[in-house]
C-alpha cells in the first residue's frame, strides 16, 4: 500500500488523533451537495429573466428545510444576512450545516437559538474559519457550543473556506490552496494532503462547498436579481454561485437599465438568484457600505447576554432578546421599527457617504 | 523616561519592524495601529492588505474595528475580496503577515483554535485560524504578536493553527506546501525576538529598558536562544504617542484596553 501524504506536522503540538475523524481515514461524505447534484439541479432550473421578488417569509419557507447546508454571506459584521437569519429562526430547522468564513451576530443568532429552543431549530456540524465579533470580543454561543461538543466544527482558513466556495462556483470537486498544510487543520479538517501528479511536491486540496442555500445581503440588484456589491466583495459572489439556491436581501432595488449600463458592476448575476428582498437595514445591527456603519452598542447588548448565559447558564436575558426582537416581530421591518430613531441617523452618518453607483 | 503602555509599545515596535514600500496584510488591532503609525513616520510608502478584500487603503475616516470595515475600504486602490487578496499572497505579493494568538512555541507556530480537552469538546474554544493561518503560509514574513506570560510562550501548542517553521526542521515548510518564508519577529511590550537561521529557534534580539535576558527567560516555557548582538528596544518618543494616541486610535478601541 502506498504510505499517506502528508506534512511533517504530526507530533508538533499535543493535539491527540482520538475521536479526530479525517477524509483520509474513512470515506469521504459531502456536507452539502455533491457537484453531481448540484450541477443536476442546477441545469433543471428555470433561466428566465423574471422578477425574482418574493417576501422574505415566502422565500424562507420555500426553500429552508431541516438538514439542509446553509451558506452564510458577508464577513464578520459586514453585510450580514441578519433579516434572513431573524426570519429563519422564526420558521425553525433541524439538524443545519452551516458553512462560512467569518461569522459575529449571524452564526450567533442561530446557535442562541439552538440553545434556548432546541426543538424548533438545531446545528448539527458547522464547517468554517472564524467565529467571533472582532473588537467587541470572542463568540460565547461559540464557546458555549464548542465545550459541549454540541455541534461539529471543521476548521478551515478564510481563505480556505473563500476557495471552497469558489471551486464550487467553478463546478469543481476540489480546489488546491496553499494553506492549511503544515498546520493541524491539515490532521482535522476533511481537506487532504496529496502529490503533485506535475512535480511530486506535497499539495494540500481542500473539497468544494455546495450550499443548498446562500443567504446574502447587497448592496443593489435590479428586479431580475443582477447585483451590485459596493465596498469587499466578501465571499458573496462564490457563494451565491455555489449554492444550489441564493436567498438574496438588498438594500436598494435599481433600475435594469442601470445594470444594463454598467454590466461590469454587476458581481452575482440574475442566473444565481433565487428570492430577492428589498430590505433596507437589512444587515442591521451589521455594515452595508455606502449606507450605514454597524451599531456596536445593539451587537454589544446581545453579546452580553449570550455571554451571561454562558457564564451563568442564566437564559433570562438571552430568552428576553429572541421574545422582543424575534418571535415578537413579524417582519425585519418590526424589528427595525423597535429601534430608536437616532439610531439610524447616527449609523448613516458613521457610513460617511461612501460613494455607490445605484443609477 | 516618559510613560506609555504595554500596548503602545508593541504597537511602536510593530511599526518600527516595517519597511517602506512593502505591503503588510494586518488583522484587526494592534497590528493595524502599528501600520498606520509606520505610514505616518518613516514607511509612508507602506501598503496595506485587509482580508475582506481591500488593498492599499487610505484609513482617513478613522480606525476600522473589522477587516471587513467601511473604514478599511476608504479609497483602497483595489477593492476585491477573500479570494483576491488571499492570492496575493500566495503569488507573492505580501511581505508581511501580522498576526496574534493565543499560544506560541519555540518555533513561532501559533494556536488560535483551542486550549485544553480536545479538539471534538474543548475546554477552551477560541474563533479559529480566520486568516491568520493563509496569511502565516503565505505571506513572506510573519510578525507574530503575543503578551509575554509563560502560559502563551508554551513547549507544545494544544493546536497548531498558523504555520511557523513546525518542528524546526529546514523542509518542513516546503513538506507542508506553503509559500512563505515564516516567522520573522515576535513582538511583546518586554522583549522582541527572531528566529535563529539554522536552527530555526526563537532568538532574544532586543529587550526592554531595565529588562535582562534572565527575567525575559522567567517567562517563557521552552530555551530561549540569545543574539550575539543583544540590544535595548527603542521606545516612543513624545511625538510617536502622540500619533498612537490622538491619530491612530484616538477613541482607544485597541489602546486603552487592558492587558489580561
Amino acid at each position: 500500500m502506498k504510505p499517506k501524504v502528508r506534512s511533517k506536522v504530526r507530533g508538533v503540538s499535543n493535539l491527540k488523533p482520538d475521536g479526530i475523524k479525517k477524509s483520509g481515514e474513512q470515506a469521504f461524505e459531502w456536507w452539502g451537495q455533491s457537484p453531481e447534484d448540484a450541477r443536476r439541479l442546477m441545469v433543471r432550473k428555470s433561466r428566465a429573466l423574471v422578477n425574482k421578488g418574493v417576501s422574505l417569509r415566502a422565500a424562507i419557507e420555500k426553500y429552508i428545510k431541516d438538514g439542509i447546508n446553509i451558506g452564510i454571506g458577508g464577513f464578520v459584521n459586514t453585510r450580514v444576512p441578519v433579516a434572513i437569519v431573524h426570519e429563519i429562526i422564526r420558521k425553525g430547522a433541524k439538524d443545519l450545516t452551516l458553512s462560512f468564513q467569518s461569522s459575529s451576530i449571524c452564526a450567533e443568532l442561530l446557535a442562541g437559538a439552538m440553545l434556548l429552543y432546541p426543538d424548533h431549530l438545531s446545528i448539527r456540524r458547522v464547517e468554517m474559519a472564524w467565529w467571533g465579533y472582532e473588537v467587541i470580543g470572542i463568540a460565547p454561543l461559540l464557546r458555549h457550543l464548542a465545550s459541549d461538543g454540541m455541534t461539529q466544527l471543521d476548521d478551515y482558513t478564510n481563505y480556505g473556506m473563500s476557495a471552497r466556495f469558489k471551486a464550487a462556483a467553478m463546478g469543481l470537486e476540489f480546489i488546491p490552496v496553499r494553506d492549511h498544510g503544515g498546520s493541524d487543520m491539515e490532521r482535522v479538517n476533511r481537506g487532504k494532503m496529496v502529490e503533485s501528479p506535475f512535480t511530486g511536491k506535497n499539495t494540500y486540496l481542500v473539497p468544494a462547498c455546495y450550499p443548498d442555500v446562500g443567504l446574502l445581503h447587497v448592496t443593489a440588484a435590479d428586479i431580475y436579481g443582477n447585483c451590485r456589491i459596493f465596498g469587499a466583495l466578501c465571499t458573496c459572489p462564490e457563494i451565491a454561485m455555489a449554492a444550489t439556491h441564493s436567498i438574496v436581501t438588498v438594500e436598494r432595488i435599481i433600475s435594469n437599465e442601470s445594470i444594463r449600463t454598467f454590466p461590469n458592476l454587476t458581481e452575482i448575476p440574475y442566473l444565481a438568484v433565487d428570492a430577492l428582498i428589498e430590505q433596507p437595514f437589512g444587515a442591521y445591527p451589521g455594515i452595508c457600505y455606502g449606507h450605514y456603519w454597524f451599531d456596536m452598542a445593539h451587537i454589544q447588548m446581545f453579546r452580553s447576554a449570550s455571554d451571561e448565559f454562558r457564564k451563568s447558564g442564566n437564559q433570562d436575558l438571552l430568552k428576553k432578546y429572541y421574545e422582543e426582537y424575534i418571535f415578537g416581530c413579524e417582519t425585519f421591518g418590526d424589528f427595525l421599527n423597535k429601534m430608536p430613531q437616532e439610531t439610524f441617523e447616527k449609523i448613516k452618518q458613521l457610513d460617511g457617504g461612501q460613494p455607490i453607483i445605484l443609477d | 523616561m516618559l510613560a506609555y503602555t504595554p500596548l503602545e509599545m508593541i504597537s511602536y515596535t510593530g511599526s518600527r519592524i516595517l519597511e517602506d514600500n512593502k505591503i503588510v496584510f494586518v488583522g484587526t488591532g494592534l497590528p493595524m495601529i502599528a501600520a498606520m503609525h509606520a505610514q505616518l513616520t518613516h514607511a509612508p510608502g507602506l501598503g496595506m492588505i485587509f482580508e475582506a478584500g481591500a488593498l492599499s487603503p487610505v484609513l482617513d475616516i478613522g480606525m476600522p474595528l473589522s477587516v471587513g470595515d467601511t473604514r478599511a475600504c476608504r479609497k483602497a486602490c483595489y477593492l476585491k475580496g477573500l479570494c483576491a487578496v488571499f492570492e496575493l499572497t500566495q503569488r507573492g505579493f505580501a511581505d508581511y503577515a501580522f498576526i496574534g494568538g493565543a499560544q506560541i512555541d519555540m518555533y513561532g507556530n501559533v494556536n488560535s483554535t483551542f486550549e485544553g480537552g480536545s479538539y471534538i469538546k474543548p475546554r477552551t474554544r477560541f474563533p479559529g485560524s480566520g486568516g491568520a493561518g493563509a496569511m502565516a503560509a503565505n505571506c513572506e514574513k510573519s510578525i507574530i504578536i503575543m503578551a509575554l506570560e509563560k502560559r502563551r510562550f508554551v513547549k507544545k501548542l494544544d493546536f497548531l493553527t498558523s504555520i511557523g517553521f513546525g518542528d524546526g526542521s529546514s523542509d518542513y515548510r516546503e513538506k507542508a506546501g506553503v509559500m512563505g518564508s515564516g516567522p520573522y519577529r515576535v513582538i511583546t511590550h518586554e522583549a522582541l525576538f527572531g528566529f535563529d537561521e539554522k536552527n530555526k529557534g526563537m532568538t532574544l534580539l532586543e529587550v526592554a529598558p531595565g529588562k535582562i535576558p534572565e527575567k525575559i527567560q522567567e517567562k517563557v516555557s521552552f530555551a530561549l536562544q540569545v543574539s550575539t548582538d543583544l540590544r535595548e528596544m527603542k521606545t516612543p518618543t513624545k511625538e510617536d504617542l502622540r500619533l498612537l494616541r490622538e491619530v491612530c486610535d484616538p477613541e482607544g478601541y485597541f489602546l486603552s484596553r487592558k492587558v489580561e
